[in-house]
């Protein structure tokens, strides 16, 4: 039973050993949907001994959401498809604003759907601190906490073991941490992460896997970290109480390891949760790095399944990940840099802050749709650069602004990506994007343009 | 209405209609070409750079019932360098007949826009007002606003509304000669601005269609006699309204000028004030307390004429920070319609005020400014009903006499919201980053080896470090 149990010593032992020198023939274990896996792409014995072994206690995997798929570009791996949540429909590609603690950043709830949000996300690690489980039980979850009747994701409080991981420590059994609020030392376990977002009733709950930064050196302690998130995942499905309104997504790990993060892709595929995540990103590893790890998982998934890539959201991250065949996206930066007096626009960002911008009486964007952005004459305020300069760092007002037009540019660019792939000229619209974001073509990133290689979009070579 | 492009009088620009009376509550009706007609007496939201603290244009333009704002020129005048000697609200390009200041923040071309040279409240300035200047705190400091420098921005702002320069003195109560002083330099800033804006030297396309609020000093009336004549004699065609400072001011003015619009600086703290300086004849309010209580956490909660059926009296506001809230799903009051009531309740408001986040103090603003709206919505009906004076009586019987002290923390206040500190002060805030600091240091020092801090200890271990002790899971 892996489950509460700890690293076994053989289990270490296959998992160091190489593919093909397997100790143990464990073919006559696998279930016939694993057969299936396995012959279509032959795994690492170890990672079939997991999986096979936590089959025959897994419960089956009702799902509460529907995806249906519209069009796939005919160059790259990028694909345009519409997600059925129980608090309505998804476009997909999306990025998805992150309302830490039941509340974006100073928007209202009226606000935030103006910019077209669908779905945003809540984090399960700050509501269990505030308001907590009990008062979540009471009111009846974040939905009703926070009065929007749209899509909640939650994440399950794994990725704030990177954050705060100086303060924090991971056994078999769970994270323990400090509560940042009042330094109370917190255990959070599969069971406990699972429970919380039960109570906090959220469309879509993500598994607690083991983080850790992408960047570390300890091969072993990933190494160790993938294979217990595998059976984390398995605690996750069994504490799972509403899978049929609340769906688990699993969380592929394996930092920058393509090797392991394709044992786990295999591993949690097998699960069948209804919609898959790839974790572990976006902590400060380079950007080589984290395309080469979307790029493998994405090939390694069902097309029938959302994937989400969590942590990110720069621009050129989105647009890359989208043609990288990821779905989802979520990250606070363009509400956090909102507050810091940060525009998102085409050319990359302005820090409206600078002096600059004090005379300068354009929209925050040209021809921009937000609220923020439109002239009065369109419906909108037509705020001005200059009076973003004036509010900003001084008055919250500013950051409301700012965070509604970051927000808007987010969900807008996911659009257009959307659309452009619904009209198969995805490899167009990634020229466009670029050649915007970056001019010259000499100031294009490799990274970019090393990825877009890979899915057969060449940026130098003009059309 | 007339069209803003051809030159009127401020009188016919602004009209004021209302039973003239003296020291009793009395309805009217301000209208300005252009704007949204203002039944009185009314509040008039104030604002900070621009903006009603925590709701942004669109939130205000939805959710509100907003449609007047009172903007202090203090907030608009930071650095100027010899490149740049103008203030940006005085830059942007305007059409003709439009208003720079209110096209600077955006706000809605119906809404009554009203300019004084300082905040409300003000804070209390250092350096003293001067003969031909006072003194004003911007975001950058104290300077000094000269009485030509304010006429040069009302031409350039083009507010609905400007509020005259006063020499008033903050914080302490002016000696007698002080006094003379404050009177004889308010008379000169009167006499020189409207002279300025629409003296008869001035081309009559030239002459401001700003409408003038001459000050009142909160003086006794024998002290500026002099200047409250000429105020009734020879200023009186180019001023349209009257700006007062302390309630006692409603008794000073005179039947001559009894029929121009009053709007009174007189800080109310509760509503029993605000209905005292109605019954004294107030027409436009201004009421810090609302702000202040949404930044502390507080819902305003009461109605004119109270309609409660306890004889114990009731508060008038609670504090939202107070544990009681957490599970608590009621709206913030009764059967209130704001947009704060429509969609949220008690407990979600004390989970963001307790989480910090900005959210609160929006919902909040919005709920205390719906809240203010009612009330002198109330207090209109009550006059013209005639039962003003029962009512107030049965008011101050319903509801206790104070609002609740703040308890929690608000907003981080910024500089210019803050009263200026001395030399050497201890800092103003506790640091915000970095409190569990010690916490890692300690767990640091107990971690040589692994660049990764992931002891291999189990939970005794980390008891022994003192990082941390083992929680009962």
């Amino acid at each position: 039973m892996p489950i509460n149990a700890s690293p076994l010593p053989v289990w270490m032992k296959c998992f160091r050993a190489s593919p093909g020198t397997s100790p143990v023939n464990l073919t006559h274990l696998t279930s016939p949907a694993q057969g299936r896996l396995l012959a279509r792409r032959p795994s690492p014995p170890c990672g079939a001994r997991i999986a096979s072994m936590s089959t025959a206690t897994r419960k089956p995997m009702p799902s509460a959401l529907t995806l249906d798929l519209h069009a796939k570009c005919s160059t790259t791996k990028a694909r345009a498809s519409t997600l059925h949540l129980p608090h309505g429909s998804v476009p997909l590609p999306i990025f998805m604003p992150v309302a830490t603690q039941a509340s974006l950043k100073g928007l209202t709830y009226d606000q935030l759907k103006q910019t077209g949000c669908m779905l945003c996300l809540n984090n399960t690690y700050h509501l269990g601190l505030k308001p907590g489980q009990a008062v979540l039980d009471a009111v009846g979850g974040a939905h009703k906490l926070q009065g929007w009747d749209r899509n909640i994701l939650t994440d399950s409080g794994g990725f704030q073991m990177v954050s705060l991981l100086k303060l924090a420590t991971v056994t078999e059994e769970g994270v323990r941490f400090l509560s940042p609020h009042d330094g109370t030392p917190m255990l959070l376990t599969p069971e406990h992460s699972i429970s919380l977002q039960n109570s906090i009733g959220s469309d879509i709950i993500m598994q607690l896997d083991d983080v850790i930064a992408t960047t570390s050196p300890d091969h072993a302690r990933i190494h160790e970290a993938m294979e217990r998130s595998v059976r984390w995942l398995d605690r996750c499905i069994d504490a799972h109480k509403y899978p049929e309104r609340q769906n688990l997504f699993c969380i592929i790990q394996g930092g920058l390891d393509l090797e392991l993060r394709k044992q786990c892709c295999e591993e949690m595929v097998a699960r069948d949760t209804p919609g898959i995540a790839i974790g572990g990103l976006s902590g400060g590893e380079a950007k080589e790095d984290f395309c080469r790890v979307v790029d493998t998982c994405t090939g390694l998934l069902p097309d029938h399944k959302p994937r989400y890539v969590m942590g990110v959201g720069y621009p050129e991250d989105l647009v890359v990940g989208v043609a990288l065949g990821a779905d989802m996206f979520d990250c606070v930066w363009p509400t956090r840099t909102a507050r810091f007096g940060n525009a998102v626009v085409p050319t990359g960002t302005l820090n409206l802050r600078h002096r600059s911008y004090a005379q300068d009486f354009r929209p925050v964007q040209e021809d921009c749709t937000c609220p923020v952005c439109r002239s009065k004459e369109q419906g909108g305020l037509g705020i001005t650069r200059a009076y973003i300069h004036h509010l900003t760092a001084k008055e919250t007002v500013g950051a409301h602004l700012l965070t509604m037009h970051n927000v808007h540019y987010q969900l807008t660019l996911m659009g257009s990506a959307r659309q452009a792939i619904l009209e198969d000229r995805f490899p167009a619209f990634l020229r466009e994007f670029f050649g915007k974001l970056y001019g010259e073509k000499v100031n294009y990133p490799n990274w970019v343009i090393e990825a877009l290689r890979g899915v057969g979009v060449d940026l130098m070579v003009d059309p | 209405m007339g069209s803003e492009s051809s030159p009127q009088s401020p009188d016919e620009m602004l009209s004021f209609n209302v039973t003239p009376s003296v020291l009793s509550p009395r309805l009217g009706r301000l209208a300005i070409a252009g704007r949204k007609p203002i039944s009185t007496p009314h509040y008039i939201p104030l604002s900070s750079r621009g903006i009603v603290p925590h709701i942004a244009q669109d939130v205000m333009r939805d959710h509100t019932a907003i449609g007047s704002l009172f903007v202090g020129l203090e907030d608009f005048l930071e650095r100027q360098t010899p490149k740049e000697p103008l203030p940006p609200a005085y830059m942007i390009p305007t059409a003709q007949g439009e208003s720079a200041l209110r096209k600077f923040i955006s706000l809605p071309d119906d809404f009554l826009l009203i300019m004084g040279p300082r905040r409300e409240p003000s804070i209390t300035c250092p350096p003293s007002n001067t003969p031909n200047s006072v003194a004003i705190y911007t975001a950058v400091g104290f300077r000094q606003l000269e009485a030509r420098q304010y006429i040069h921005a009302v031409q350039n702002l083009n507010p609905d509304i400007v509020v005259g320069l006063a020499d008033l003195v903050l914080g302490h109560t002016p000696g007698l000669k002080r006094r003379g002083k404050m009177v004889d330099r308010t008379h000169a800033f009167t006499t020189h601005a409207t002279g300025q804006l629409y003296g008869s030297s001035v081309p009559i396309e030239n002459r401001s269609k700003t409408a003038y609020f001459a000050p009142v000093l909160p003086l006794e009336n024998a002290e500026q006699s002099i200047y409250m004549d000429d105020l009734e004699d020879e200023l009186r065609p180019h001023i349209s309204g009257l700006a007062l400072y302390e309630s006692a001011s409603l008794s000073a003015i005179s039947e001559p000028l009894g029929d121009l619009p009053r709007l009174l600086f007189s800080a109310p703290a509760t509503p029993h004030d605000i209905l005292r300086d109605v019954s004294l004849g107030a027409d436009l309010l201004t009421i810090p307390f609302v702000t202040v209580c949404s930044d502390a956490g507080i819902a305003l909660d009461f109605t004119f004429p109270a309609n409660s059926t306890t004889t114990d009296p009731q508060p008038m506001a609670y504090d939202l920070w107070s544990s009681s809230y957490t599970t608590d799903t009621s709206t913030l009051s009764g059967s209130c319609q704001c947009f704060t009531c429509r969609n949220h309740h008690r407990a979600y408001i004390h989970h963001l005020l307790s989480a910090k986040e900005m959210l609160a103090w929006t919902l909040l603003q919005i709920h205390n400014h719906h809240t203010m709206d009612a009330f002198f919505s109330q207090i209109r009906d009550s006059i013209a009903r005639d039962t003003f004076e029962t009512d107030v009586q049965a008011f101050q019987k319903a509801y206790v006499s104070e609002l609740p002290e703040p308890t929690g923390q608000g907003p981080r206040l910024r500089g210019y919201q803050l009263p200026a500190s001395g030399a050497n002060q201890p800092r103003r805030f506790p640091r915000v980053y970095g409190r569990l600091d010690d916490a890692v240091e300690k767990f640091t020092e107990s971690q040589s080896q692994s660049s990764v801090a992931t002891p291999d200890t189990g939970a005794d271990g980390l008891e022994e470090h003192g990082f941390a002790q083992k929680e009962i899971s």
